[in-house]
């Protein structure tokens, strides 16, 4: 007998105030499994680079565990960090494609 | 796997591990503000200065180089005084504001750095970098040269606690570690692509491994600094000077004195002062010694063995018998200066020197070091003449220049001047730079300029003296003028009108008379005209008659007060009125009276002129042709026969057209033009039917006058251009040139351009609004249905506009096609190519609302040919 798909849970999570490191609680949802998370950016207006570790170590985390997660109001200074740092998976949860396209120069 | 490939998948991955550490910092760096910053500076600044001394005495240990009390100082330097200098500059956000320009300057840092650390200075460019990349939000990568790298490294760490400790972002600053396989990384972060730029400050090999890499580099060039002592130079101080500089830190301060080229008339003085103060002066026998000890036979290269060492060591070394405390060696380079082996860097405390007998000779001797591998890097003169400061800075090819200092120390920036401290001299294209900077923060940002849109001033000029009215030509009865010259044309004889002016003039005043003005003259014409003027020496020019006389006394007027300008100089094309390259005289000497006897032209108010020349015609345009007075007095048009009022009244209604929609127009010129307009439509019939009602005569008259200020101030469009082009080629009449594309060009203008003009002073397109506002301004209407548009309205009012111009037209028997004006079809068509490329190059075309694209200007030739029908709604 096939075991009942379980229905995922949408954890919408909002950042107050920079972020400056890990948010254990957070960790913990995710580790529950079957939950996709959105982070809300609207109220944090700095990130660290320790900020910065966790979330893409988190994405990781969520990607092997097939969550799904989301950034959305993101505020133009974090926005310009994450497009600075490179790094693809913060980009992914911002909505971008899965690479920038190489732009001819000019 | 080998080993050799685990080795090299170690190292890469030690790269990137740094690269990103480097890239998270640079990336949360970018939140910073300001305040943020300077105290991230301010805490590293006050670590370097506690640790100068533990900083510089590792450096010395580790490379056997310099002198650690001089090291001291060189942390100090890149320290402090980089403090001092940069502590209030504005580093984030906006950086630079010019209110004049209307623009403003923000920062962006760079991003990542890879920087390089020198042997001969290891901690010193290593505080200086960090400081430079702290204060411009950038993260830095260094790596150091192997036989500094402890005391680069250590400089790195001081300086990254510091920091860290301060706010800054993890990573901020990391380092390669000293091993055997630090040349392989630092190649591998050369080349890494997460590397933004990289500061190469070192050896010719690592600058030229990093320009090589492909990336953005920041480099310097090899130094052989020249120093002329001129015979105006104060000897002694000079000789401490240059002593304080050749010894500083034992000469591995690359811009610092390589070889003297001093005075015959002082060169005793300052070598015994030399002696007087410490210094060894070689015999020929010894200059050779050391030539052979410390010049690499093989390249012609210094022995690297030697660089920073003492003076003492160097002459034990060379063989030389010295048993006294010697601060420095210094060797007469006797024979060709070109080819003495010790006319090259020497970064120790051996000095070379040249004595000459001129300055001239002293200049070229400069420039024989200056360009034996040193160029764009430094250059030193003691001299208190500033003729010769002067002409010895203009032949030496260097970044900087150092004027009675020492060159060295000088050359840091900061403590014998107001350079920026550096510790990397840009050297410019001569040593491969690409700039000649004493490199610091303002090389680390990327500026972004933020230009506002500009301003756009438009003035608004007309003649000074306008007297109007009939019987206004009385006027002339209370002229000051003691001598006029009178430029006229036959018809105006004819009619009468030279006797009202010269009876009017006052009797004392001389008169001389030009009747023979035709129309459309060339400058030929005209210069013959300006030397009859020569002899009679007038003071008043009066120009009676059509456009042609009336543009004809302008120019006639301009060449006879400045007979040295030329034609072909003052006739130059230009795109904006504000940024032309041509300059006309500003004040007139003669004063020009314009009585116009058609009621067209405009010229009595315009600055413009246009001329015949072959087959095409010229415009010169400045404030300065405009006339002093203008009488408008309508009883000179009384007897004007129906067709040429009726040519003229079109070259009127076409200037207020075009100045109503020219990109260049205003609400002072869309008043007059708009007023023009009605007039015409107004007083043109009127006239027509009766030729003597001086009243709507009058009205004529002042319409083209109304619509000559408009076009004098807004200019006019393609019109224009096609029928310049037209009546060049063919001979056509100005007005009736104009009436013959009038249709086409309104239907033309008035629909959305398949191209934009981009010009800032027309943010939008409006020449559609503008026709059906001319309309309405004629009286004719329209009414919307329900459910219409208002572009539909304004279609339709166009449309009314041509119908009414179509409807004036024929009752002044006007012609509206080319065909009309007698143009075999054939002769037209084989002329459009070369007629749309006249009309192109016409400056008429300019301020034409629509970017009148070559094509479509072909196609308004083609289509202006066949005979017109009355435009339908």
């Amino acid at each position: 007998m096939a075991e009942p798909v379980k229905e995922r849970k949408l954890e919408k999570i909002r950042i107050l105030g920079d972020l400056e490191r890990g948010l254990d609680e957070v960790d913990k949802k995710l580790a529950r499994g079957n939950t996709d998370i959105e982070f809300d950016f609207s109220a944090c207006p700095f990130i660290s680079v320790d900020g910065l570790e966790w979330l893409e170590e988190f994405l990781l985390r969520a990607d092997s565990l097939k969550s799904t997660v989301t950034f959305v109001n993101v505020q133009n200074p974090v926005y310009k960090v994450f497009k600075v740092a490179h790094i693809d998976s913060l980009m992914r949860a911002c909505g971008a494609p899965n690479q920038e396209s190489q732009g001819l120069s000019c | 796997m080998t080993v050799s490939s685990d080795q090299e998948l170690m190292l890469t991955e030690r790269a990137n591990h740094l690269v990103r550490q480097a890239r998270l910092a640079a990336a949360v760096f970018t939140q910073y503000s300001q305040e943020k910053v300077d105290k991230i500076v301010r805490a590293m600044t006050a670590a370097a200065i506690e640790n100068a001394g533990k900083m510089a005495l590792l450096a010395h240990q580790e490379t056997r180089m310099g002198v650690t009390e001089d090291k001291i100082l060189k942390n100090l330097v890149a320290s402090e005084f980089l403090y001092h200098q940069i502590k209030d500059k504005r580093t984030v956000g906006i950086t630079r504001e010019f209110p004049d320009l209307n623009m403003v300057e923000v920062a962006e840092p760079m991003g990542v750095i890879f920087a390089l650390a020198p042997v001969t200075n290891p901690t010193s460019t290593v505080i200086f970098k960090s400081i430079c990349c702290a204060k411009t939000r950038n993260t830095v990568i260094f790596s150091a040269h192997l036989m500094a790298a402890e005391s680069s490294n250590f400089a790195a760490k001081i300086m990254y606690e510091a920091a860290l400790e301060a706010g800054a972002p993890k990573g901020f600053i990391t380092w390669v570690d000293k091993s055997s396989r630090l040349r392989r990384t630092s190649e591998l972060l050369m080349h890494h692509p997460e590397v933004d730029l990289i500061f190469a400050t070192g050896g010719q090999a690592m600058v030229k491994a990093a320009y090589s890499s492909g990336k953005p580099a920041l480099g310097v060039g090899p130094g052989n600094t020249p120093v002329y002592v001129h015979k105006s130079a104060n000897v002694a101080s000079a000789a401490m000077d240059i002593i304080i500089s050749k010894t500083f830190d034992n000469g591995t301060e690359c811009p610092s004195e390589q070889t003297l080229v001093i005075d015959r008339e002082i060169s005793d003085e300052i070598i015994a002062e030399f002696k007087r103060l410490g210094c060894h002066v070689c015999s020929q026998e010894e200059v050779q010694k050391i030539s052979a000890l410390i010049v690499d036979p093989r390249n012609g290269g210094i022995n690297y063995k030697l660089v920073g060492q003492p003076a003492n060591l160097i002459a034990d070394q060379a063989g030389l018998n010295i048993t006294t405390p010697i601060k420095m060696l210094l060797c007469p380079l006797l024979g060709e200066l070109r080819h003495h082996p010790l006319a090259i860097e020497k970064l120790m405390p051996v000095l070379g020197y040249v004595i000459v007998d001129s300055v001239n000779e002293g200049i070229n001797k400069a420039l024989d070091i200056n360009y034996a591998g040193g160029t764009g890097h430094t250059a030193g003169i003691f001299c208190e003449d500033d003729n010769v400061i002067e002409r010895y800075s203009e032949a030496i090819n260097a970044g900087r220049i150092i004027v009675n200092s020492p060159a060295s120390i000088g050359g840091l920036g900061g403590v014998y001047n107001h350079l920026n401290t550096t510790l990397s001299f840009g050297c410019g294209t001569g040593g491969g730079n690409i700039t000649t900077d004493n490199v610091g923060i303002k090389n680390l940002i990327n500026f972004k300029r933020v230009p506002r849109r500009r301003n756009y001033v438009i003035s608004f000029q007309t003649t000074k003296n306008i007297y109007i009215n009939p019987g206004s030509i009385d006027h002339l009865r209370n002229l000051k003028c003691q001598s006029a010259f009178i430029i006229t044309s036959r018809s105006a004889s004819r009619r009468g009108h030279l006797a009202m002016v010269t009876e009017r003039l006052p009797q004392d005043c001389h008169v001389d008379v030009f009747a023979d003005m035709g129309p459309e003259p060339d400058f030929a014409t005209l210069q013959r005209v300006v030397e009859s003027m020569r002899r009679s020496k007038p003071d008043t020019v009066i120009a009676l008659g059509g456009g042609s006389v009336l543009d004809a006394a302008k120019i006639i007027r301009l060449f006879y007060d400045y007979p040295d300008l030329k034609i072909s100089e003052v006739a130059v094309n230009f795109l904006d009125f504000h940024h032309r390259m041509i300059e006309f005289p500003k004040d007139m000497k003669t004063q020009l009276v314009a009585i116009p006897t058609t009621s067209g032209t405009g010229s009595e108010v315009t600055p413009f002129a246009v001329l015949k020349d072959g087959h095409r015609k010229i415009s010169l345009i400045d404030e300065c042709m405009l006339p002093d007075i203008a009488i408008i007095d309508a009883n000179l048009t009384r007897s004007l026969p129906a067709d040429i009022t009726g040519d003229t009244a079109f070259d009127a209604l076409t200037h207020a057209l075009e100045a109503l929609v020219s990109t260049f127009s205003s609400d002072y010129t869309d008043g007059l033009a708009l007023e023009a307009l009605r007039l015409i439509f107004e007083s043109l019939p009127e006239t027509l039917k009766n030729p003597n009602s001086i009243v709507h005569r009058h009205k004529l008259h002042n319409a083209a006058t109304l619509a000559g200020m408009a076009i004098a101030n807004a200019s006019v469009g393609v019109n224009h251009a096609l029928a310049h082009a037209l009546g060049a080629r063919f001979d056509i009449p100005h007005g009736r040139a104009n009436a013959a594309f009038l249709l086409s060009t309104i239907e033309y203008n008035a629909q959305i351009p398949s191209k934009f003009v981009s010009v800032p002073c027309y943010p939008l397109w409006i020449a559609d609004r503008k026709y059906a506002r001319a309309a309405q301004f004629i009286g004719l209407k329209d009414d919307l249905q329900p459910g219409e548009s208002e572009e539909i309205g304004r279609r339709r009012l166009v449309q009314k506009l041509r119908q009414a111009i179509y409807d004036l037209a024929k009752l002044a028997n006007q012609a509206l096609s080319v065909a009309e004006l007698g143009i075999p079809l054939e002769s037209y068509m084989a002329a459009i190519p070369e007629l749309t490329e006249t009309a192109f190059g016409d400056m008429s075309i300019r301020t034409n609302p629509r970017y009148a694209l070559a094509p479509e200007v072909a196609q308004l030739f083609a289509t202006a040919y066949p005979p017109r029908e009355r435009p339908s709604i």
